[in-house]
């Protein structure tokens, strides 16, 4: 072993970026390793034709404006020193419903509290009140977050009981729980439930603390994109931890954590044995414990905890590059979210497997970035999201015509209820399955969202046991299995926490 | 706002301990997931490798000659992964101390891969150093490393009309005998009508294969347009817009193309004349020309002779580099074995970073992803250097 890091990032996905650029900043030789040939993971780009396509990922949350950032533009800009073009999205989201009967709705939310709550009254007359309520409910829990947040996971309870009692007195129920305690309007609820999709997670086993947060988030803060994909943060961010002095490895799999009497000493990669002490992870505890290490090294307690937990939802996406622009194809909006119904516990069990509607959440993305495609034409994806390996069971020879069956499928439902056509105007097509998002990701499955934050295994719960989660000394996980959670914004939060985590680790180590 | 009390249950109280039980519940489901042995690797991720392995080891079964100019090689190995018709194979060589790759389609039907077989058809391309040595050493019972079939140039009814004209020139028309393959046997549904172009009679690869496909199927129809031969049955001269607007009997086609690139350079100027929208017409990759001597807007001296520092993780080689030559060769020349697929700008395998210098991109294949031409990343395949250079590069 000639090459010693202090240490080793294994995944260049959001968080392993953000993890190699605390590290690399505060001075520790660092080496970031993936597999695959470019930075970003599920952010990232692809060519097709004369456009360029986002691949999974399509918005931030808490980006916010030059004048006022939010807490992932202050880390990347103020932190890294990373320079993005940032595009603000215009608004929350159309939310359509498809099989609801005379309850289907067709709503258009904006982005602001004033706005929203507006909004939804001009919809739902009377449900301002409960509306008030719930944002009151959001401020306070984003001011217990910050508090959890600034305690480093040494919350007093006294200091929560006192100054943050609304938090707890809802923190531990579901977003289905506490909004009828709120006595909101059954429609008022069903408008408010249309970001669920983003966590995957039917509301009624959804935590209303990070539901709420999120919400918020997106209220106050808009919704913004980086002007060239994905792509253009993701290799922002490669450019800056090398000019930090960080090593970044492309088309390098890690293939073995290497011990010594129980200690991690080194990553064998593709490409040689490297030393180091401390394993920043990027990647599922699945493959690292599973795959990666001697199970001797690996306690039960480990192995049980992976086992405890489910995946979450698996993503499938149809991307088009059409040649009329949005104006002449009628699109009149950036996000649609397109639902048999609101009822998300029935919509959850729907995406258990295939189904005749798959639920969508589709984006013309030259409504927020109307430069991203040549003139006279116009980029959209369509999502979708699977809650079991079903894709991983289709015969392979059925599988190109069963990926374009779910294509068409939603195609059809998105010409159908908004109005307008589309498949006339394919120019370039293709479509990403889990099968495709394990290719390039080797996520067990192709899960997007890692590990679900279902019933017990919330945010909340996961910062509160930041300490004792960590068995194996030496790793830890940063990215979507990190305990921020899933999601853009989550992934480059927890890697740098995760990475500011194992500089403490190193200073006790020091001592 | 501020004095608002919420509560769920009755008493506020009770919340609280509801939220105290939070860590406790999470530690008891944590304690009770099962002690069985953990993977990544799901049904999924098998299905992933399965249709995109990153190589295939291959033996070569058979070798069937057409002329003195082609061969058909047909390979075999275990679990082969499917392919769509028009996909391609790279081929990994070593050729004396160079390493190199090559693309070359698929010309068998999709239903060959799920018996274990492929059939690559190669034709000896003028100073083809590649093809040359394949056609002279690659003998039956002998191996072949490929990587997993690539390339977007096939059908996709979501996109495409269901009557594709395919217009081939001399050894393009793999691709298409592989389109009409799957047509017969069932795997593909549309349309295909080929003209295809060759010099003489005795140029054309496949004829009778092709001849035979036509009557087994009424949905493949093939017109051969020979150039330097007027011979009954074969219609003389080129493939102009005449002809393939006579060819989609007038109703919407896509047109594919897939040649040598004076034929595109021809053909792309009939079928301005037919004013088709860019969405019906599809090309198959075009390779990086050998040399950019002829190439539009090159500003180098093609004579010159410059040094390309390598770095591969953490050390640096220096090495010999021609401005008359892709960046991608000078390292393949030196035995480097960077990563490389299609080799005309389009797949992105070869993606690598220019830490130093100027190199010639022409605007036609530079297919690079938007924040990479600013983070100065380059596809060292269609890259061609103006000075000395330093380069990142990840072999696979």
């Amino acid at each position: 072993m000639e090459q010693r890091y202090d240490a080793v990032v294994i995944g260049a996905g959001n968080g392993g970026l953000s993890a190699a650029a605390t590290m690399a900043k505060a001075g520790k030789k660092t080496l970031l390793i993936e597999q695959h040939n470019l930075p970003g993971g599920f952010a990232s780009s692809f060519v097709r034709g004369r456009f360029e396509f986002e691949p999974s990922l399509h918005e931030l949350c808490d980006v916010g404006t030059a004048e006022d950032p939010g807490d992932v533009r202050k880390l990347i800009e103020q932190t890294f020193g990373v320079e993005v073009e940032w595009l603000p999205v215009p608004e929350a989201y159309r939310l359509i419903t498809i099989n609801e009967g005379k309850d289907n709705l067709d709503v258009v939310m904006p982005f602001g509290v004033q706005e929203f709550i507006g909004k939804m009254e001009e919809y739902v007359p009377g449900s301002r009140p409960s509306m008030e309520k719930f944002i009151t409910l959001c401020e306070q829990i984003m001011a217990a977050l910050a508090y959890i947040g600034k305690s480093g996971g040494k919350a007093d309870s006294k200091v929560l009981m006192k100054e943050h009692a609304n938090f707890l007195k809802c923190g531990g129920y579901s977003v289905s729980r506490v909004f009828r305690a709120l006595h909101m309007p059954k429609k008022a609820q069903r408008i408010l439930s249309a970001y669920w999709c983003y966590v995957g997670v039917s509301t009624d086993r959804l935590n209303f603390a990070l539901y709420a947060a999120m919400v918020y988030k997106y209220l106050t803060r808009g919704a913004w994109i980086p002007k060239m994909r994905s792509h253009e943060l993701s290799a922002a961010m490669d450019a800056r931890i090398r000019s930090l002095g960080g090593e970044i490895w492309y088309n390098t799999l890690a293939e073995r954590i290497l011990t010594k009497d129980g200690k991690i000493t080194g990553v064998r990669t593709s490409h040689g044995d490297v030393a180091t002490e401390h394993v920043i992870a990027c990647c599922s505890p699945n493959a690292l414990f599973g795959d990666m290490m001697d199970q001797k090294d690996v306690p039960e307690q480990q192995t049980r905890m992976i086992n405890a937990r489910s995946l979450g939802p698996r993503g499938f996406v149809v991307y088009l590059g059409l040649n009329r622009t949005a104006d002449e194809l009628g699109l009149t909006d950036y996000s649609y979210f397109i639902y048999e119904s609101v009822d998300t516990v029935k919509e959850a069990a729907r995406a258990n497997g295939f189904n005749e509607h798959p639920m969508q959440a589709t984006v013309c993305l030259n409504r927020a970035n109307p430069g991203c495609s040549p003139e006279g034409t116009c980029i959209m994806s369509f999502t979708t999201l699977y809650n079991t390996d079903v894709w991983g069971d289709i015969p392979e020879k059925e599988y190109v015509a069963k990926k374009r069956e779910v294509a068409e499928q939603m195609i059809r439902d998105f010409e159908q209820h908004v109005g307008v056509r589309i498949k006339p105007y394919i120019e370039e097509i293709e479509i990403a399955t889990p099968v495709t998002m394990a290719r390039y990701t080797l996520n067990p499955e192709g899960a997007m969202y890692a590990y679900s934050c279902a019933d017990w295994d919330t945010m909340l719960a996961r910062l509160m046991m930041l300490k004792e989660d960590q068995i194996v000394p030496g790793v830890r996980f940063a990215g979507g299995y990190g305990p921020r959670i899933y999601g853009y914004s989550s992934t480059y939060l927890n890697g740098e926490l995760t990475a500011k985590l194992t500089l403490a680790d190193m200073k006790e180590a020091g001592k | 706002m501020s004095d608002f009390n919420f509560h769920v249950k009755p008493i506020g109280l009770f919340d609280m301990l509801y939220f105290k039980k939070m860590v406790p519940a999470r530690q008891k489901a944590l304690a009770c997931g099962s002690a069985e042995a953990v993977s990544a690797v799901r049904a999924a991720n098998r299905l992933a490798e399965r249709l995109h392995p990153k190589v295939q080891k291959l033996k070569i079964a058979d070798v069937i000659e057409h002329g003195e100019s082609a061969k058909t090689f047909v390979l075999t190995g275990e679990k082969l992964a499917p392919f769509r018709a028009g996909q391609y194979l790279s081929v990994q060589l070593k050729i004396g101390s160079s390493v190199l790759t090559r693309p070359y389609s698929l010309s068998s039907s999709p239903a060959w891969a799920y018996e274990g077989k492929y059939a690559l058809t190669i034709k000896r391309a003028q100073d083809g150093f590649a093809s040359e040595w394949i056609l002279d050493n690659w003998k039956a019972g002998g191996e072949v490393v490929t990587s997993g079939p690539e390339g977007e140039f096939y059908y996709e009814p979501l996109r495409d009309s269901a009557h594709v004209i395919g217009l081939a020139g001399g050894c393009g028309i793999t691709p298409f005998l592989s389109m009409a393959y799957a047509i017969r046997d069932g795997i593909e549904n549309f349309r295909l009508t080929l003209l295809y172009g060759s010099r003489k009679e005795c140029d054309i690869l496949y004829k009778t294969e092709l001849d035979k496909i036509a009557k087994e199927t009424d949905k493949v129809k093939i017109v051969h347009v020979l150039s330097d031969e007027q011979k009954e049955g074969f219609e003389y001269g080129f493939i102009t817009a005449e002809r393939i607007t006579q060819a989609c009997g007038g109703e919407p086609c896509s047109v594919f193309l897939c040649g040598p690139a004076a034929m595109y350079t021809f053909v792309d100027r009939e079928l301005e004349k037919l004013k088709l929208e860019r969405k019906y017409i599809r090309h198959e990759l075009y390779p990086a020309p050998a040399s950019p001597k002829e190439l539009q807007g090159y500003p180098g001296d093609p004579s010159a002779h410059y040094t390309l520092s390598v770095l591969q993780y953490g050390e640096t080689k220096q090495i010999p580099m021609a401005a008359c030559e892709t960046v991608l060769v000078a390292l393949e020349r030196a035995g480097i074995a960077a990563p490389s697929r299609c080799r005309g700008g389009e797949c992105g395998w070869c993606r690598s970073r220019l830490a130093e210098g100027d190199v010639f991109i022409p605007d036609y294949l530079d297919k690079r992803r938007m924040a990479d031409v600013l983070a100065g990343y380059i596809h060292p395949c269609c890259s061609y250097p103006l000075g000395d250079l330093t380069l990142e590069v990840w072999p696979e």
